[in-house]
């Protein structure tokens, strides 16, 4: 999580895929420099491009996914910022800033355990793929409150993804935070890390239209490299609602594990200017924007 | 090409606000750009070809403040409630690690400050006077994020005048005195301004506002209620300019919800000598980089050639 290097810039960029994934948007615009710029977990400032004045502002959104020269995003419909973002259709054009924050430190090693609550789920495809191309165990858990945003996770193709729900439309019933609890206090003895993991090849058939699955990420098969065999703590890498942030933060104390959270905060700027996304942490407030918007999350007040 | 066009007026855009000679009159309102983040952060080269004709930071106050309980920002139609709260590094930290800095930029630099009583805005703008970075002084007295005792300085004329006196006593630096238009009578609190010594009127600051959260109906602002910008508050914008300018012999720099160059040729014309760039660049980080361009080609299509011909013309 070390400072800001790369430079931000403003494009004007063409949505070229815009399709529903559940309650969720999937919307992919062409963006070479952000693509070849852009960590896992950095956000872009977006809204359409034009002159309309309402909404007024860009929203924040993580990077989902970047395929060559295209970047994905996935977006959740609740708000006025959010809902104009999900009508953009192929053809329009979005104004893009970025890209921008911290991201990851991706620079650990061992084993990775990726949590995700709702939409909180979009920038860990791109965080979980990049962990793996590292050599990284990777094992994703995601929550939803219902089936229909857990069809998401056909998004993490190839990737060891295990799916809860609230209701137990889809995956196993319950939060993310009790496997979580299981998996990081079992680590005194002979469980494997990887137990228990569905490949994203279970998920409905939504998933078939997508295009082909590169190569490069884990698959479930190489389940044997646990963190007892290894004598290595899996670090955490979270994004979700506060609430789950918060339960992950409890856990990863409790059990000894460093967990790397992405927190959300209202913005405007996006960029460290206006003061306006700050969070409460054990330095005081800080900024979302421009000194996050990922922390350790000891550094966060829950 | 139709031979009887008159031949094509050249319009020029330099204008001047007391010593200070400006480029253009596009500046940038307090708290919504700042130059040492754009040139950190943004590839653009925004510091040396600064796209603002001068250059107003963050307010700061003598102690630095942490600023407001969050949630500090939330959009509402064509517009941005804030509660920021003034949070700030302090002045001397201003003064210390910002000011050297800001002596590069091209252009002059309009510190703003703000108090929480009338002798703060003197013991400011002490400590600003021997600072040869700084041009001007603006005295922020109506942040309505900071109330004290439940009324920001800036509703009270007899406080205004006095802040603006107490501060026109420490310093030879041209004085600009911010308004608030959350008053009855906005010509009131400008004239004691005036009467206190100030060479300028900015307006406006925000405007009082608040939002609900759509899903819980809770205040959507940790601080409940904030600041209203953005084109929502244009009309409330230009009517105070527009009285302020005509009532007052001061010159003006108008702002609120400024977003393209017809709202800069509308600010112009209803009295204001250079007008404000606030919440827009928000929007969009480089629309100062083009509003002195197309601020120009709207003056020569109406055959305006300069700003003078324009300001109050209303
Ligand atoms: C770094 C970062 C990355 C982000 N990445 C993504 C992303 O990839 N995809 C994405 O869709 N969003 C993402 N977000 C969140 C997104 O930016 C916000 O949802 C958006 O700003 C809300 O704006 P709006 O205008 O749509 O809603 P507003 O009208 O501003 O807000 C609606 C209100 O509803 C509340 N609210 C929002 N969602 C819910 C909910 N599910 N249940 C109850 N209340 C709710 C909000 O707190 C808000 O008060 C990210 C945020 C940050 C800070
Ligand atoms: C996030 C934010 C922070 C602001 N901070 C300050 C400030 O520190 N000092 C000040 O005088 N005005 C501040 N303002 C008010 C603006 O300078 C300006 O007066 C107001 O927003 C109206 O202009 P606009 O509609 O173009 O934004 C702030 C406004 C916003 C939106
Ligand atoms: S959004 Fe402006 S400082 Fe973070």
């Amino acid at each position: 999580m070390d400072a800001q290097l790369i430079p931000a810039s403003l494009f004007d960029c063409p949505v070229v895929e815009s399709r529903p994934v559940g309650a969720y948007r999937l919307i992919s615009f062409v963006a070479r420099e952000i693509a070849a710029l852009a960590r896992p977990g950095q956000f872009l400032m977006v809204r359409a491009a034009g002159q309309k004045l309402d909404p007024l502002l860009p929203r924040p959104l993580g990077v989902h996914e970047i395929d060559s020269d295209l970047v994905k995003v996935l977006i959740e419909p609740v708000g006025r910022g959010t809902i104009s973002l999900a009508g953009m259709r192929v053809g329009d054009r979005l104004s893009v800033l970025g890209p921008l924050g911290n991201g990851f430190d991706m620079t650990g090693e061992g084993p990775a355990i990726v949590v995700g609550g709702g939409i909180g789920a979009a920038p860990l495809a791109f965080v979980a793929r990049s962990l793996s191309a590292r050599g990284r165990d990777v094992r994703c858990l995601l929550g939803f409150r219902s089936r229909g945003q857990a069809v998401v996770a056909e998004l993490f193709r190839n990737l060891p993804v295990e799916v809860y729900t609230e209701d137990g439309s889809m995956g196993k019933k319950g939060l993310v935070s009790a496997p979580l609890s299981e998996m990081l206090c079992a680590l005194d003895g002979t469980d494997s890390f990887s137990n228990n993991t569905s490949s994203a090849g279970d998920f409905p058939s939504e998933a078939s239209s997508a295009e082909t699955i590169s190569g490069d990420s884990a698959s479930s098969d190489d389940e044997n490299s646990c963190a007892a065999d290894t004598g290595m703590f899996p670090e955490i890498f979270a994004c979700g609602p506060d609430p789950m942030l918060a339960a992950v933060d409890r856990i990863c104390r409790d059990c000894g594990a460093n967990a790397q959270v992405s927190v959300a905060a209202h913005m405007a700027c996006g960029v460290g200017a206006c003061q306006g996304c700050v969070i409460k942490t054990v330095d005081g407030y800080r900024r979302a924007c421009s000194e996050g918007p990922v922390f350790p999350s000891t550094d966060i007040e829950w | 090409m139709n031979n009887n066009m008159e031949p094509p007026v050249t319009a020029s855009l330099e204008t001047s606000l007391g010593p200070m000679a400006l480029e253009h009159p596009i500046i940038n309102a307090s708290g919504t750009f700042d130059a040492l983040v754009a040139d950190a952060v943004l590839a653009a080269d925004l510091f040396e070809q600064f796209p603002f004709a001068a250059y107003v930071p963050k307010t700061v106050t003598l102690q630095p403040r942490a600023g407001n309980e969050p949630h500090r920002l939330y959009e509402t139609a064509a517009g941005l409630l804030n509660s920021i709260g003034l949070a700030n590094k302090g002045i001397e930290n201003f003064i210390a690690e910002d000011l050297p800095r800001l002596a590069e930029l091209p252009v002059p630099v309009i510190a703003s400050v703000a108090g929480e009583n009338t002798a703060d805005y003197g013991r400011c703008c002490e400590m600003l006077d021997s600072r040869d970075e700084v041009t001007a002084v603006e005295l922020n007295i109506s942040c309505p994020n900071v109330e004290l005792d439940g009324k920001a300085l800036g509703c009270d004329p007899v406080r205004t005048e006095k802040a603006t006196a107490l501060a026109r006593a420490a310093t030879s630096k041209y004085l600009v005195v911010k308004l608030t238009p959350n008053v009855t009578d906005i010509v009131e609190l400008a004239k004691a301004a005036e009467a206190g010594g100030a060479d300028c009127i900015s307006l406006i600051n925000t405007v009082h506002g608040m939002a609900l959260d759509p899903w819980t109906l809770k205040p959507a602002l940790g601080h409940t209620t904030g600041g209203l910008s953005g084109p929502a508050v244009k009309p409330i914008a230009l009517r105070a300019v527009y009285i302020v300018s005509r009532a007052l012999d001061l010159p003006v720099i108008g702002m609120g919800g400024v977003t393209t160059a017809q709202d800069v040729l509308e600010f112009l014309a209803a009295g204001a000598s250079a007008v404000a760039v606030g919440t827009a660049s928000f929007r969009d980080p480089l629309l100062a980089t083009r509003l002195a361009g197309e601020l120009r080609d709207l003056m020569e299509i109406r055959g305006i050639s300069s700003i003078a011909e324009l300001v109050g013309s209303a």
